[in-house]
This record gives structure tokens, C-alpha cells and sequence, in this order.
């Protein structure tokens, strides 16, 4: 009996025969793409996944801004890396401090610093007062739980391409036939190729991002981080060949940056980030061009986190990291500065500045309480959020385990691993203007990803109880393998 | 999950879909209830909302977010539990069973 479809006038027969017909060819055609993206999977590549740019996966296509990416409100200024740098700062304090003197014993830049931000002077000697006694008493008590963390943190950190201590003119430019470097720089074909190539490159040398821009003079400190071949008291002119950055970054390992602040560390990936960048400046050079890196833990020239924003690769968030939309804030970058021509990167705008508006876990979170609830501020000419750096560097001394926090990293929404849920919340922020879902996705992280109470960070002597924001993984737990 | 094996499981899940939507049909002819476009599109929904919950707690699980999962699976159980009560009444399921075959 056939069955006459009184719409279309098809009967069940023909149905299936239409059916057949076009499962057939689809199935076909699935076959084949199966069977191509099966062979030219980059995943196939063992032991070398990591290696070809799998991890920049973001279409920041529909993302990019043609405007400038931070907010100029005046006359802007450079940073002055001797004494608003923490690092800088702190050393400088601990070398000239006395206490009878006060800080009419500090040298003039120091001196300016402290009564211009005389309650940072106070926090700046905290450490010195209180935290370094109490953490040496808690290190002798609670060290050894953290025997395998300290070991692999020095182990990821023991590869260290050596520091640049010579100035850009002598440092940065190939040294001619006798080393290997060419006289006169190569031509390129055209800036599109040359870009092209380099982020390859970087990806091949072991970045996970790579972005390209003009360097803005503004982010060249003013004065120098001691070390890099600069007159220390004098001020940088910025070198003519620093026309472009290229910004490379590797994350941290995934699980013990979830065990922060004991467990993890800067090291493992401040340690790739500096051998990718070192390995771009070499290759640079052989194409006849001056390169210069400037690299983790402190040899810089410049501030890299609002040359990752030109480049491409993020916003800035709350807490005053980067939010890349792959890898969160987990991320170390580097820079290359060059005179390659390349075709640059456009600044992204995916969500974030929304979005920080209203989360604030990170500002909930930080035990230090560096991390501001408020509005963002001016800093030399520019708005944005501001981190208090003594508060955050003094809590770096309170807790044991590796040096550093990484809390906001850890807690940040963004840095979440690269499964379907995550992705799915990272899309759905970045393409929704109302706002609507940043609300209620940040309720869902505090009830869903919530960690424990921001004083049990802390060492006991300071009212803490070790505490880390996830368990560490399996591989880092001391009781596990050393009788202790 | 290697691109092999990560192939391969949607292809199967496909299949179990498929036979899903199939069962489900012939279930329903069997107790007598039309079914409109509708109905299929809120029975979709719902089969959506179940795999999402299924899938939200295991994957939470496997991140080691326990706490994540303990939440998700309360608040998206309730919501799928009670919209599958809902559809269910929506589709006018009785216990009514059709003599067609």
C-alpha cells in the first residue's frame, strides 16, 4: 500500500529513497572531512602539540578595536622603574635603610618616592619589621610540606638564558659574518610574510601567544631597571630601532596554579617565555635586524602588560593582569623589541572591562588587599585599574611554599582550564553588551568556585593556616613521597 | 581526548540521539499523543537541559571541582527534574495505551 502525503505529494517509499540518498552523501562527505581533519591534525604531531600555535585559538577577528585600547586622560609620563617598580624599590630601601636616619638616610629618588607615598614607606618596612621574622620562625616549623613545590619551582627556574647587561646600541644589533650574523639586514618580501613568519616562529620556539605592535614610547621606563647596560641615573632616550614589539607568553602549569600561593610558580613559565623570547631575538638577528628582549623575572625596559594590550592579546583586568581570552591571566609574557617590519596586531575588546566592573572576586580574594573594589584611577595620564604593588609584594613574604601569590590569577573567571563549560561562558560574556550574563555568570563562580577565607592564605604567625585556594596535585604533595 | 576518540564518541552519541528521537516517537504513538513540531522542539530542549546537567557535573568532577559539582547537579537536577514534569504534562502523556501499532 503506498501512503500519499497529502502536502508534498511524496510517499513513504520516495521518502526513504530521498532519505537514503542524502544520508548517503552526507555521510560521504562526513567521511571525508573526518578523514582530512584526521590526518592534518596538528594533535597528531607527538610530543610537539604545544609547539604549533594550537593554544591561540580565539577569533579575535570580530573583537578588534581601531581605536587606542587604554583611556589618555592628560599629559602622560613615563614610569621611573628605580622606585615605582616594587622590586627596584624594595632592594634600593633594604640596601639604604637605617632606622635612626629614617628617610632622610635615603638616597634623592627614594626620598622623593616616600613623601610623595609616605604610607607605602610604612608597608615597604613591614616586611622587614615583622614578616621576615615570623615567616623565618613558621619556614622552620611548615617547610618541609613544601619540599617537592620548592624543588620543581627551582627545577622549571634553572633554565635561564643569561641576562642582557650591555646598552641597546652595542646589544641589540647582529654582530656581523665572524658570528654567524649577517652585515647588512636581509629585505623582506613584505611586512604581511614577515609577520606571518615570526609568530610561526614564536609559536615554534614555545610561545602559546604571540602578538605584534608599534611600541609606545610611553611604556619604556623613564629610568632604568638596574643591570640592563643603562646609566642608572640617567634617562632613557628610547632607541630609534624600537619601532615594534612583539609580545610573546606562555602559561603556568594549569594545577598547581589552581594550588596557589604555595604550590605554584612564576618560574616554569617565566623560564619559557625568556628561552622563546631569546630564541626570537637570535633569529631576528640572523635576518640582519636588531632585536632586544625584554624578559621575566626583571630584565625589562619596559612595562609589558600594556604592550600585550596593543598587541592584541587581552585587556586589562581588575586586577591590573592581562585577561587573554585563551589562557585567563595564566600567562608570563615577554617582549621583543625590533626594527623587523611586520604588519601589526589590532587591540581586542572581548568583554572584559564589563565584566570587571561588577565580579570583583579577584579584589574579594586578594589577602593584601592590594587589589581595589573601586573605580579605576589615573596613572601617569592614563585610566585605569591600579594595583597597590607594596601590598601585594608584602603578602609575597606571608605565606610559604614558592615565593609570589598568583591568588588573582587563580580565582579570575577567565583562567578557567579550556574545557565546554568554560569556553562556553567565555563566548557567551564576550558577545552579550548588556551585561546580563557577566551578573550572572559572577554569581555562579562565587557560589560554584568559591576557595577559602583570604586570611587563611596567611602563615599562622600572621593568623593564616596555609592555606591554598585548590589541593595541590598529586605530584606536589611532600607527605606523599618523603618520610617527613 | 585524542581527535580520534573524540571523533569517533560524537559520531556514537549521534546514533544514540537518533535512536532516542526514534524510541521516543514510536513510544508516544503507542500512547496515543500527536506530536507537533511543538512538542518535539520542547522534548529537544529538555533532552539538551539533561545531557547539559549530566555533563556539567562530570565535567566538573573531572576539573576537580567537587564543590562545582555538588551545585551544579542540585540547581540544574531541580530545573531539569521539574521541566521534565512540566513537559511531560505539556505532551499530555497518559496511561493510556493506543491499539496502533
Amino acid at each position: 500500500m503506498v501512503n500519499k502525503n497529502s502536502c508534498s505529494g511524496l510517499d513513504r517509499r520516495d521518502f526513504l529513497k530521498i532519505s537514503g540518498a542524502a544520508g548517503a552523501v552526507l555521510g560521504t562527505i562526513g567521511i571525508g572531512i573526518f578523514g582530512y581533519e584526521s590526518g592534518k591534525d596538528p594533535l597528531t604531531y607527538t610530543g610537539c602539540e604545544g609547539l604549533q600555535g594550537i593554544a591561540q585559538n580565539f577569533n579575535r577577528g570580530r573583537f578588534t578595536i581601531d581605536g587606542p585600547p587604554h583611556e589618555r586622560v592628560g599629559p602622560t609620563e613615563r614610569a621611573d622603574a628605580r622606585s615605582e617598580v616594587i622590586f627596584s624599590r624594595f632592594s634600593r630601601l633594604m640596601r639604604q635603610w637605617n632606622d635612626e636616619k629614617g628617610i632622610e638616610g635615603l638616597d634623592d629618588v627614594l626620598k622623593k618616592y616616600y613623601k610623595d607615598h609616605p604610607e607605602d614607606l610604612e608597608i615597604d618596612l613591614e616586611i622587614r619589621r615583622e614578616i621576615f621574622p615570623k615567616r623565618m620562625s613558621d619556614w622552620r616549623k611548615y617547610y618541609k610540606q613544601f619540599i617537592l613545590a620548592e624543588a620543581w619551582s627551582d627545577a622549571m627556574g634553572s633554565v635561564w638564558p643569561p641576562g642582557i647587561h650591555e646598552a641597546p646600541e652595542k646589544s641589540d644589533f647582529p654582530r656581523g659574518p665572524r658570528y654567524g650574523e649577517p652585515r647588512k639586514p636581509y629585505k623582506m618580501k613584505s611586512a604581511e610574510k614577515t609577520s606571518r613568519l615570526i609568530k610561526e616562529m614564536a609559536h615554534r620556539f614555545g610561545a602559546a601567544l604571540v602578538g605584534i605592535t608599534r611600541l609606545n614610547p610611553d611604556w619604556v621606563y623613564k629610568y632604568p631597571m638596574p643591570g640592563r647596560g643603562f646609566d642608572p641615573e640617567k634617562r632613557i632616550e628610547v632607541p630609534s630601532h624600537w619601532e615594534y614589539a612583539i609580545v610573546v607568553a606562555t602559561p603556568m602549569s594549569w594545577d598547581p596554579m589552581y594550588a596557589n600561593p604555595n604550590y605554584g610558580t612564576s618560574h616554569d613559565a617565566y623560564s619559557k617565555s625568556r628561552i622563546v623570547a631569546y630564541r626570537l631575538a637570535a633569529f631576528i638577528k640572523k635576518l640582519g635586524y636588531p632585536a632586544r628582549p625584554h624578559t621575566p623575572g626583571t630584565d625589562y625596559d619596559l612595562m609589558v602588560p600594556p604592550i600585550m594590550i596593543d598587541a592584541g592579546l587581552g585587556e586589562q583586568g581588575r586586577h591590573s593582569v592581562v585577561i587573554t581570552p585563551e589562557l585567563g591571566c595564566n600567562v608570563r609574557p615577554a617582549v621583543v623589541t625590533t626594527n623587523l617590519p611586520m604588519k601589526t596586531d589590532k587591540p581586542i575588546k572581548f568583554g572584559v572591562e564589563e565584566f570587571c566592573k561588577s565580579c570583583k572576586i579577584c579584589a574579594e580574594n586578594c589577602p593584601s588587599g592590594a587589589i581595589s573594589s573601586g573605580d579605576k584611577v589615573v596613572v601617569r595620564g592614563y585610566r585605569r585599574y591600579a594595583l597597590h604593588s607594596s601590598k601585594c609584594h608584602n603578602f609575597w613574604y606571608s605565606n610559604l611554599g614558592n615565593m609570589g601569590c598568583r591568588i588573582c590569577i587563580a580565582v579570575c573567571p577567565y583562567t578557567r582550564k579550556s574545557n565546554w563549560i568554560h569556553k562556553t561562558a567565555l563566548n557567551i560574556t564576550a558577545n552579550d553588551p548588556t551585561g546580563i550574563s557577566h551578573r550572572i555568570l559572577t554569581m555562579l563562580q562565587k557560589k560554584f568556585y568559591s576557595g577559602p577565607d583570604p586570611k587563611d592564605y596567611y602563615i599562622p604567625s600572621l593568623g593564616g593556616k596555609n592555606a591554598s585556594y585548590r589541593k595541590p596535585p598529586w605530584w606536589l604533595r611532600t607527605e606523599d613521597f618523603i618520610e617527613i | 581526548m585524542n581527535s580520534f576518540f573524540n571523533n569517533f564518541f560524537w559520531f556514537v552519541e549521534g546514533i544514540f540521539v537518533c535512536l532516542i528521537f526514534i524510541g521516543f516517537k514510536r513510544w508516544m504513538k503507542n500512547r496515543g499523543v500527536r506530536m507537533t513540531i511543538w512538542k518535539w522542539i520542547l522534548f529537544a530542549a529538555w533532552l539538551f537541559l539533561s545531557g547539559f546537567t549530566i555533563a556539567f557535573i562530570t565535567t566538573s568532577i573531572g576539573e576537580g571541582e567537587d564543590r562545582a559539582a555538588l551545585m551544579g547537579g542540585i540547581i540544574f537536577g531541580i530545573i531539569t527534574i521539574v521541566s521534565g514534569v512540566g513537559i511531560w504534562r505539556a505532551l499530555n502523556i497518559k496511561g493510556k495505551v493506543s491499539n496502533e501499532r
